[in-house]
């Protein structure tokens, strides 16, 4: 008998998952992402991607350094504080720079990449106190930030993709802006293949092509990372409630239109699905009960398709920041009931 | 009967079984220790009253503690000899007062068999028997056996769903009999018609060796954690909801466990009182994985040095399952009757990861048996303020299964942080 043995509370055995482990899981559903985003838009997008992870992480590592006191007694205790932070270390940084990177068009430039993810990690993130006590995503956060101070967005951003699918280099707006605009159908424009593939399609680096956000929905599903109805509900509700928006556009011409076929080229464009698999999933920021997810993504969708319609803007970023500050309202209203709960009416009548 | 599958309800984890350990191992009798340490307190409610004194000869089997009140049970000498001493002694277990036997060659104790008995005799002598739940949590089974309401079902519960735990799986396949017998004098003595038994799909000899009983309904449970949980047991096999602070007996249901039933049988057809019991010996961390019968107030040490000893040096000692059991510092622990494992588990198995800050990620409420919500607990108990932990979290109805914290990424000590709050609660004189 030696004195090793450990005496807690049970259980004594607990799932292999970690923080860690779940978030190498979102960095690997990422990927395909991250690589298409590349094989379109060239060694830009490559730049853009390291520069925002390499940023966040090391501001979340200054960050920590100077917060764990690593500058004192002259600099005696860095190699300490360097190993404690490697010890929490969790790779929401990491993808918190993938994610920002992944949002922002391939016309970024490479410094307001770098202030973007100061503005996420430092600001958004790590003075709320770190992973899992911040309010919003970092990521949106980071986006709407540069939008508003760079006028990063889709909707003016013309892209050059890196191989040219179409006929010409392609830079016209993004799809997202003929869909919004009311000449005419957008469908003819491009076709849902394309969309799809994200062939010859601007938009942004991560964003354009879905068949690789599916991939990595599909991975995140099977390692049980994300609830599979979570991004299928929102992408249902999103999609006809933008094709209910939509066919008020068609008002003055000849009257309203329901047409169900705007369905997919409304779901394919712009954020929406990147979103609906990899922001509004974000642990952190959603509603932790069953009921409560319900509303916050039927809720968003609806919200999503609205402000599209009338702002002709890529309104996800700012819907999922929105969204992110009422989730600990949502929360207090939708404490599950327990199993075999009794309503009070009928507990009087027992009684 | 043909087994049917049974519900599925939502929650609940899936660890890994571990139970090839000790699956296909036969219960071995272990033989009577030298002494015996037999505390008083050997189920739910009061504990029994001492009726022996120091020097006393006694038999095995013999009353040693008398029930006191409704809910307590009469405790037995579980091997004949000499009761040395009765003190109030502090375990690795906890602090409780324990009757010492010294072991000598003896008779044995026991009651007349019964032939035919009336629901009446069957309840007498399960009551005289000091019969407990030995699933767990060791409810007097002559409380349970006497509803107050009329029931129509019995659900005996061999879904044994804690990793590691094999006993009541032998149990089934070597006692099939006695089970069967067993679960039928209770039914008598409940006075229902309906026995269903419940059994966990990982165990398919078990369901095999139940089916060509044409009284009793087998229904196969799904692998998933807890399922033998009272109220989850209940839905799954019956489809009843039992209510928040109800009974099941409420809703016609009693359950009792397999080994209960086994012990029932042999209480009414030998008239043996209860007083040794199988039970698991395993983890990575024991030589020889067993299952074992063994004599209740028996040395942990004891047990282990039966099976071997340390395979290697463990990291945890838990006493009963590795979901919902006891943490030992020392091996100076005894058994009672509710005992239903010792595991030794080793570095690998035995998660000791530092907490990490709470993700927010929800799967904690996900996997709640009871719908609740755990985070909410930890979060408010973490703060300090037990009455809103408590509001927002439904403390109250949690069954302590440790499903939370086992899926739980960041590691949080979620069982802890309800088990404060509830304490706090009846500090402060609430429920």
């Amino acid at each position: 008998m030696d004195n090793t043995i450990v005496v807690s509370t049970p259980p004594h055995v607990k799932s292999k998952k970690t923080t860690r482990s779940i978030m190498l899981d979102v960095i690997i559903a990422l990927a395909p992402s991250a690589i298409a985003g590349i094989v379109f838009f060239g060694l830009l997008a490559l730049m853009i991607e390291l520069v925002a992870i390499v940023s966040c992480v090391a501001t979340e590592f200054v960050y920590f350094f100077i917060a764990n006191k690593g500058f004192s007694n002259k600099c005696r205790d860095a190699g300490k504080v360097c190993v404690r932070w490697w010890k929490q270390f969790d790779f929401t940084s990491v993808v918190t720079g993938l994610i920002l990177a992944l949002i922002l068009p391939a016309t970024a430039q490479w410094y307001e990449v770098l202030i973007g993810s100061i503005f996420s990690i430092a600001v958004v993130k790590m003075l709320f106190g770190g992973t899992g006590k911040n309010l919003v995503n970092p990521a949106s956060a980071g986006r709407v930030f540069m939008f508003l101070s760079f006028a990063i967005t889709t909707y003016t951003a013309c892209l050059i993709p890196a191989l040219n699918f179409t006929s010409g280099v392609f830079t016209g707006p993004t799809n997202l802006s003929w869909l919004l605009s009311s000449d005419g159908n957008p469908v003819t424009k491009i076709s849902v293949l394309d969309l799809f593939l994200g062939t010859g399609v601007a938009g942004c680096i991560g964003e354009t092509c879905a068949a690789a956000i599916l991939l990595g929905y599909v991975y995140l599903c099977i390692r049980n990372v994300i609830k599979w109805w979570q991004p299928l509900l929102f992408i249902a509700v999103f999609g006809l409630a933008a094709v209910f928006m939509s066919g008020f556009s068609y008002i003055q011409t000849g009257g309203y239109i329901f047409n169900i076929e705007l369905f997919l080229p409304h779901v394919l464009s712009g954020g929406v699905l990147f979103g609906a698999v990899f922001m509004f999933t974000d642990y952190v920021t959603s509603p932790k009960g069953v009921y409560g997810q319900l509303v916050y993504y039927i809720v968003a969708a609806l919200l999503v398709a609205v402000l599209r319609y009338f702002t002709k803007l890529e309104v996800t970023s700012f819907v999922i920041m929105l969204m992110n500050l009422i989730v600990p309202l949502i929360d207090k209203y939708t404490i599950r009931k327990p199993f075999g709960y009794i309503k009070k009416k009928t507990q009087k009548e027992d009684k | 009967m043909k087994a049917v599958k049974g519900k599925y309800y939502f929650g609940g984890v899936h660890p890994k079984g571990a139970k090839d350990l000790s699956k296909s191992a036969p219960i071995e009798v272990m033989p009577a220790p030298e002494t015996v340490y037999v505390s008083i307190s050997q189920s739910l409610g009061k504990p029994a009253v001492p009726c022996v004194s120091a020097g006393q000869t006694v038999k095995e089997g013999e009353v040693i503690a008398k029930a006191d009140g409704a809910i307590s049970s009469d405790v037995f000498a579980s091997v004949a000899g000499t009761v040395e001493k009765i003190e109030e002694t502090v375990t690795s277990d906890g602090k409780e007062t324990y009757i010492v036997i010294k072991a000598s060659e003896g008779e044995k104790f026991r009651y007349p068999a019964l032939e035919n008995p009336s629901a009446e005799e069957i309840k007498e002598r399960i009551r005289d028997c000091g019969i407990v739940g030995l699933g767990g949590a060791g409810f007097p089974t002559a409380v349970k056996v006497a509803p107050k309401t009329p029931v129509d079902t019995l659900i005996v519960n061999g879904a044994e769903c804690e990793p590691y735990l094999t006993c009541d799986h032998r149990l089934m396949v070597e006692k099939t009999d006695e089970i069967a017998r067993g679960a039928r004098l209770i039914a008598k003595a409940l006075g229902v018609a309906n026995i269903v038994i419940g059994i966990e799909a990982n165990k398919p000899d078990a369901i095999k060796a139940f089916e060509p009983y044409d009284d009793i309904k087998v229904v196969i449970l799904k692998k998933q954690y807890p399922m033998g949980g009272e109220k989850q047991l209940i839905y799954v096999t019956t489809g009843r909801r039992v209510g928040l602070g109800k009974l099941p007996a409420d809703y016609g249901v009693v359950v009792q466990n397999v080994g209960t039933c086994f012990a029932v049988c042999e209480a009414v057809e030998q008239g043996k009182p209860l007083y040794e019991r199988v039970l698991t010996v395993s983890g990575k961390a024991v030589k020889e994985p067993k299952n074992l019968l063994v004599r209740v107030g028996t040395k942990i040490e004891d047990i282990i040095n039966f099976c071997g000893g340390e395979a290697v040096n463990p990291k945890k000692a838990v006493l009963g399952g590795p979901m919902t059991g006891v943490a030992l510092a020392g091996y100076d622990a005894y058994t009672h009757k509710t005992t239903s494992g010792v595991l030794l588990l080793d570095k690998k198995e035995a998660a000791a990861d530092e907490p990490t800050p709470c993700l927010n990620c929800g799967k904690c409420a996900d996997v709640c048996p009871m719908h609740l919500m755990p985070m909410n607990t930890a979060f408010y108990s973490a703060a300090g303020d037990f009455e809103e932990a408590a509001k927002q979290g439904n403390v109250a109805y949690c069954i302590e299964c440790g499903a939370c914290e086992y899926i739980c990424p960041a590691k949080r000590p979620l069982i802890q942080a309800i088990r404060k709050t509830k304490a706090e609660l009846r500090k402060n004189g609430g429920k």
